[in-house]
């Protein structure tokens, strides 16, 4: 069977979850209201970050290529119709998932809680930093990292390591596509840079939280039914 | 959710049947035309290039037949948003912005607020690239079927193949993408209709309560995810059991031909977005 660097899997599974990015874009499915200026919370993305962790780089690059693609031809407001800000960005979604969840797979518990500490620091640096310009935005960062860097600790602690190294998968997937787009944006000037800041904290981290949750769920379902059914592959 | 019928949602790049001559061209023109466009329309900051290209993508949505009204009709419940977002680009970045054969002078400052000829230059070009962008989308999705536009970019892609890239695979990815979207959306207007009829209401908890949403939306996703793989298991089962071995060395049924008028639209777009874009620092505003 020959298997160059793009499997008849990868392209097979390339196509299905890029047809789900395009039809979560298509319909209601796609936006989550939250409650932040940007008004929802997206799950687009998750198709190329399941692509990125579930079949590597090179499927979930394409799986982000296609929703970028997708998002510029949709796009009914002047800063996602440029291709530099649609895109560019999304194809490395799937990518940075993809190096996310291949360094911390293997970590065993000692070293994932490391990591987890490591994350802790790096949170608490970013709310002092966020801290000199905007203090109720630093509190917000503060409590959500918090929260969020607990439940993965939690998760830890009870076993359940290749979980939490699917939730910081998903959110290295949606901080690359919220960063990378809102950073074209501010570079081609369709937002002053003070204004990306706020829309990346306050609308980024629920947008993290609800992709962790999305795709943590596909994923475990989907290794369970994978094992599940036990079938030959030739 | 009270509707099910996503099916009518679902349309990618709604194609408009006609004869005109932008209809009659090879796809693969259209697609190197429609990348020669967008690179000029992109890289373009000044009010002469937008002017003379807004006028040149108007004129070619004209010569296809695609009505202007279905163009911009598609971005009425849009509009506020662009208005607000254009205001506040307008207001805020003048300070950043370097305009463009222009100096810059403040208009208008008061606090928070800097309007300068920065930023009145940048809200003026971001909405004709925006409406540039809109035409030369329209232009090709409007006057190419879907299946022309990936015979289109594979035949494009092909010469690359000696260098690694896998031409045939990529369009074939892209062709089971948009088989399959109409397919999962079937799907998942099943899975609605199942959760909804199991009692499972997904009434959205609110702004708040966006986890919540997110874990009832996860009802919904996670089914269609795993339909959508055990699809894709069937299919890779089936393109095995038929000895599919890639690209290599396979011909294709459907041929394109390319005609004079392909020659010539290739002329005129390439030259005309070589020109626009070589020239484009030296536009006197």
């Amino acid at each position: 069977m020959e298997d160059e660097r793009l499997s008849v899997r990868k392209i097979v599974i390339a196509g299905v979850l890029s047809a789900i990015a395009i039809l979560l874009g298509s319909t209601r499915l796609g936006f989550i209201p939250v409650p932040t200026p940007a008004a929802n919370a997206t799950i687009m993305h998750v198709p190329a970050i399941v692509g990125g962790v579930l079949e590597g780089w090179v499927v979930g690059g394409i799986v982000g290529t296609i929703f970028g693609l997708f998002s510029f031809i949709q796009a009914e407001v002047p800063m996602f119709k440029d291709p530099l800000v649609a895109i560019l960005p999304r194809i490395f979604i799937g990518i940075a998932a993809f190096l996310g969840y291949r360094a911390l797979r293997r970590l065993s518990a000692p070293w994932m809680l490391l990591f987890a500490a490591i994350l802790l620091g790096l949170a608490a640096v970013f709310a002092y930093d966020v801290g000199q310009s905007s203090l109720w935005l630093a509190a917000l960062v503060a409590v959500l990292s918090l929260a969020g860097i607990g439940v993965l600790v939690y998760l830890i602690l009870k076993g359940e390591s290749d979980v939490a190294s699917l939730a910081v998968a998903a959110a290295l997937g949606t901080m690359t596509n919220t960063g990378l787009v809102l950073g074209m944006g501010v570079l081609r000037g369709y937002m002053a840079p003070n204004v990306a800041w706020v829309v990346a904290v306050s609308h980024g981290i629920p947008e993290i939280i609800v992709a962790a949750i999305i795709t943590v769920a596909v994923v475990v379902t989907w290794k369970r039914v994978e094992t599940g059914r036990g079938e030959a592959r030739m | 959710m009270e509707d099910f019928e996503l099916l009518r949602y679902v349309t990618v790049g709604q194609y408009l049947p006609g004869d005109s001559l932008v209809h009659r061209l090879d796809p693969r023109t259209k697609l190197s035309v429609f990348l020669f466009l967008v690179l000029a329309v992109t890289f373009s900051t000044s009010y002469t290039a937008n002017g003379i290209l807004v006028t040149a993508t108007l004129l070619l949505v004209l010569l296809a037949g695609v009505p202007l009204g279905y163009i911009l009709g598609g971005l009425k419940p849009a509009v506020p948003l662009i208005v607000i977002l254009a205001v506040l680009q307008l207001l805020f970045y003048g300070e950043a912005y370097t305009p463009y054969g222009l100096e810059n002078r403040t208009l208008f400052q008061w606090g928070w607020i800097h309007v300068t000829n920065g930023s009145v230059q940048l809200v003026v070009v971001s909405m004709l690239r925006f409406v540039e962008l809109l035409f030369l989308t329209s232009l090709l999705t409007n006057t190419t079927p879907l299946t022309d536009l990936t015979h289109g970019l594979e035949a494009m892609l092909r010469p690359f193949r000696r260098f690694g890239l896998p031409s045939h695979e990529l369009s074939l990815v892209a062709t089971i993408a948009l088989r399959f979207v109409p397919l999962l959306a079937e799907q998942l207007e099943i899975i609605m209709k199942a959760q909804a009829s199991r009692g499972a209401d997904i009434a959205y908890g609110g702004r708040l309560g966006f986890v919540r949403t997110a874990r009832q939306v996860a009802v919904l996703i996670v089914p269609l995810f795993v339909d959508a793989f055990r699809r894709a298991e069937d299919l890779i089962l089936a393109m095995q059991a038929r000895c599919y071995v890639g690209g290599r060395g396979r011909s294709s049924y459907v041929r394109l031909k390319f005609a004079r008028v392909d020659a010539g639209a290739y002329l005129v777009g390439g030259l005309f977005s070589l020109a626009i874009l070589a020239l484009r620092n030296t536009f006197p505003v």
